[in-house]
């Protein structure tokens, strides 16, 4: 049998349809990825999409699987096509339903690192997206304790920015031995 | 060992008397009752929890009475990559435990960073506290890790002090 015709003859996911009915201005695009639907939303929706996304009853993304991010700064292509914005925080979503995974993307621009943070959707996000502050500094706008979780307290940059020396910039030799809570 | 036995003849007190040093006896009786700390952080703990199992059995060699206080233990085994914040809570285990102490370091990441070159990971924990005995490989195999256990006895047998101590020559 032929693979790409059985793609194509597969129906549009419910997830599309229904966002497509309801949160439509707030798509910049959207894709199929090792079979998870993946869409790109806008910033400033992109709380009420997830919310949205989570108490349909039909859609049920009640699941948050993690949050991160990904420093685009070394990708063109992805810099070009979400007008230049750094970095994309990541929303990965299961579905108890049926409706399986869905990925979210939302592009966050270097000079305003500001995002809702989503624990008040999904208490689970909580340590996500302090990881994802300690890596990549993005700001979470309402969480409750947005402090370092993996790095030491007194760390200074975030480290997973492609901008981030592999071997760091002196912290291994200059580490704080007194002010840690041991 | 220097355990003399004393008496040749057909006397009541032939075989029981033993001469020795009191150093010889202690570094006889440490040398087979060592107590490790282990300080496992990544996957060379694996290979450590498998020493100490049945099949390996460290037990054998007087070592198995695990102790997860540093302040009863005298071997500490670092057995995994240690990260910038961690040091501080390895050198502070390291000085909660009484002297005389030995420190096993297993593994590439303990010894050296292994392929881990990065911003977080110290490159060899020898640049904080003293290490006796190095093991090398990723990980190392039990064996590896019951030859450094007998390595570090040897030293203990042979009087030297452990790599901590600074001996004063009078
Ligand atoms: S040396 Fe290898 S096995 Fe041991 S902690 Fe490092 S990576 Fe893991």
């Amino acid at each position: 049998m032929n693979e790409e015709k059985d793609v194509e003859e597969q129906p549009k996911p419910l997830v599309l349809e229904k966002l497509e009915a309801h949160h439509s201005d707030a798509l910049l695009a959207q894709d199929e990825a090792r079979g998870s639907v993946v869409l790109v939303v806008r910033k400033d929706q992109a709380y009420a999409v997830l919310e949205y996304l989570k108490t349909d009853p039909e859609l049920a993304y009640t699941y948050l699987v993690d949050v991160t991010a990904v420093d685009n700064s070394q990708m063109e292509s992805e810099l070009m096509q979400f007008d230049y914005a750094r970095f994309m925080v990541v929303y990965h979503l299961y579905s108890y339903q049926g409706q399986g995974r869905v990925r979210v993307k939302v592009p966050v621009h270097e000079n305003d690192l500001r995002i809702t943070s989503v624990t008040g959707l999904w208490q689970g996000a909580n340590w996500l997206e302090r990881e994802t502050y300690d890596m990549f500094g993005i700001d979470f706008e309402g969480h409750p304790d947005l402090r370092r979780i993996l790095m030491p307290d007194d760390f200074e940059g975030h480290p997973l920015r492609k901008d981030y020396p592999l071997r760091g910039r002196g912290e291994r030799e200059s580490f704080n031995f007194d002010k840690q809570n041991v | 060992m220097g355990l003399d036995f004393v008496g040749q003849g057909a006397g009541e007190t032939d075989g029981n008397i033993i001469t020795t040093t009191i150093d010889k006896v202690v570094n006889w009786g440490r040398k087979n009752s060592l107590w490790p700390m282990p300080f496992g952080t990544a996957c060379c703990a694996i290979e450590m929890m498998a020493t100490l199992a049945s099949k390996f059995d460290l037990s054998r060699f007087g070592s198995e009475a695990i102790r997860f206080s540093p302040r009863q233990s005298d071997l500490l085994i670092v057995s995994g990559r240690i990260s910038i914040k961690m040091m501080p809570v390895l050198k502070r285990i390291y000085d909660q435990m009484p002297d005389p102490k030995w420190v096993i370091s297993m593994g590439a990441c303990a010894s050296c960073g292994g392929v881990f070159d990065t911003y977080t990971l110290i490159q060899g924990v020898d640049q904080f506290i003293p290490v006796d005995v190095y093991i090398p490989g990723c990980p190392p195999r039990p064996e590896d890790l019951i030859d450094a256990v007998l390595q570090v006895q040897q030293k203990i047998a042979s009087g030297a002090a452990p790599k901590g101590v600074e001996v004063v020559y009078e």
